[in-house]
């Protein structure tokens, strides 16, 4: 069954073997792309092979950190009690400057300034629990 | 990443039938539990289509979010007292409904089960708190790459359809008069959870959601089930079944995973498919008469209609603006309200759209009926369209 008590708790990433290298990339500021070595695919999220050409040859490269948004969402109404508290916050679809799509959130100003295309840049922010994310504020 | 077709000469094509189909209560139903709600709808389907417990040799559902079962189709089977030699819970999410119509056909066509129970219940909305409710919707998102984010299953359906404002000037009145159409239909359905008048003012001022949907821009929390019973063709006619409602094609389209590895935020894998559904049926787009669209938000009917080929790319909202997705329009759709209006139960949601096409193929919606209703399509989708299924239905005419 589902506990009630989770609901109030923000979900924190839980890296598994195939992303450990990512986390702990963003807790030192470091947003690490994959890229494969025998096609040259550039890659978010992490994983065991490479998405286009299925090679395991993956070498992971720090990502420049510059980005526009692909798309937004402002959130009104939390998903939830955990993040009640936030509202309203922007969703940002972000498109990174070497190719790959994120999810993020929008930092550092008012949600109602984001916009399509918008030049967004890298902020890696400690979420407690000794965890950071990658977030983006205005570039 | 380009999406492969494949052609195939095996085809489900009129192999087998829909004959029985029946709902529980549905909206706000106190005091029920999923398997209730569930086990309800089934009894009234197998009465429906005048079969016992004893004729059912297969059992698909969906899961519940109100009743945990890892195996619900399981656990359904024992409550009715059904022992069945073929079943499977399926979990895409509100794609399942109409993988569970495919999975149906192909079962019973491959000589795994004769008669299938298509079965989903659930108690979104008395069976567990609003908040918890909202919870389980985002714990379908990915636990490392989105949900640390805030972003709720609206929230990559919002993404979309920012999108396609972005890319084709959709408007939010356009949006809005999804919700305002399907509401005129609610308005007609006896049991349907929202029947007040609605306008596009009412809509635009609902409160913001997460830009650009407002409150009534999303589908409904609610409890219901709904059950169905698929059989071959030839068993339908050896049943003396006055109006087999026959499965003429199904295709389905996984695209992505997470909302970021979606190819094109604007166009979904309900156009592979359509695709392969309309080839299975041997028809297109022009051709279907009725059609339930999965419709958890309002712009994503309007991003679907376009991908069944019912518009073109883009012009989704100028076509629902112009009265197309209604009577006397180029394709009736969501007739019973949809989930924005009807019920909407979670996974048995889209089950409510079968409910609907069947009984206007079977010529059985009264005041709602559209009138000649032969050939009509379900298309259910799921998590940000990542799931992408399509069911064509036909009556004997069509065969």
């Amino acid at each position: 069954m589902i506990n009630p008590k989770d609901a109030h708790i923000k979900p924190l990433p839980m890296p598994d073997a195939d992303s450990q290298a990512f986390w702990l990339g963003i807790n030192e500021g470091k947003l690490l792309l994959q890229h494969c070595q025998a096609c040259g695919h550039v890659q978010y999220y992490q994983q065991a092979i490479c998405r286009a050409c299925g090679s395991e040859h993956l070498e992971h490269r720090a990502a420049s950190g510059r980005g526009k948004v692909h798309s937004f969402s402002v959130v009104h109404r939390a998903p939830g009690p955990a993040f009640k508290q936030d509202t309203p916050y922007a969703v940002i679809l972000v498109e990174l400057e070497e190719g790959p799509r994120m999810i993020s959130s929008f930092v550092g100003a008012d949600p109602a300034v984001v916009s399509f295309d918008m030049a967004v840049e890298l902020v890696c922010e400690s979420a407690g629990g000794g965890v950071s994310l990658p977030r983006f504020r205005a570039a | 990443m380009t999406l492969k077709q494949t052609s195939s000469t095996r085809s489900l094509r009129g192999k087998t039938a829909v004959i029985g189909a029946a709902l529980s209560a549905v909206g706000r139903v106190p005091g029920k539990s999923a398997l209730a709600l569930a086990a309800d709808a089934a009894t009234k389907a197998m009465a429906d289509a005048g079969i016992g417990r004893g004729d059912i040799d297969g059992v698909l559902s969906s899961h519940a979010f109100a009743a945990p079962f890892h195996r619900f189709s399981v656990a359904i089977s024992e409550y009715l007292g059904i022992q069945p030699t073929f079943s499977n819970t399926l979990q895409v999410s509100g794609a399942t409904a109409a993988t569970m119509f495919n999975i149906a056909a192909a079962a019973i066509a491959g000589g795994l089960a004769e008669t299938v129970l298509v079965v989903g219940g659930d108690s979104l909305l008395t069976g567990l708190s609003p908040d918890l409710a909202l919870r389980s919707m985002t714990e379908s998102r990915d636990q490392q790459y989105e949900m640390p984010f805030g972003i709720p299953v609206a929230n990559t359906f919002a993404m979309t359809a920012h999108r396609h404002m972005k890319e084709f000037g959709t408007t939010a009145e356009q949006f809005a008069k999804v919700a305002v159409t399907q509401r005129d239909h609610a308005r007609r359905t006896p049991g349907a959870q929202m029947t007040g008048p609605l306008t596009v003012d009412d809509v635009l001022n609902s409160g913001m959601v997460t830009t650009p949907y407002h409150k009534l821009d999303c589908s409904l929390i609610s409890d219901g089930g709904a059950a169905f019973i698929v059989t071959s063709a030839e068993r339908a006619k050896a049943l003396g079944i006055a109006k087999p409602i026959y499965i003429l094609g199904g295709g389905e389209c996984y695209t992505h995973e997470h909302i970021f590895l979606m190819p094109s935020l604007t166009t979904t894998g309900a156009v592979q498919s359509s695709a392969k559904a309309y080839a299975m049926a041997g028809c297109g787009p022009k051709d279907i008469d009725v059609a339930g669209v999965y419709d958890c938000f309002t712009g994503t009917v309007i991003m679907i209609l376009e991908d069944l080929g019912f518009c073109a790319k883009g012009e989704g909202g100028p076509f629902v603006e112009a009265g197309q997705m209604t009577y006397g329009g180029a394709v009736p759709c969501n007739t019973h309200g949809g989930l924005l209006s009807f019920a909407h139960s979670g996974m048995p949601g889209s089950l409510f759209h079968f409910y609907e096409v069947v009984n206007q193929l079977r010529g059985r919606c009264g005041e709602r009926q559209v009138a000649g209703a032969e050939l009509g399509l379900v298309h259910s989708l799921g998590a940000g369209f990542a799931t992408n299924a399509t069911t064509i239905l036909g009556t004997e005419a069509t065969l």
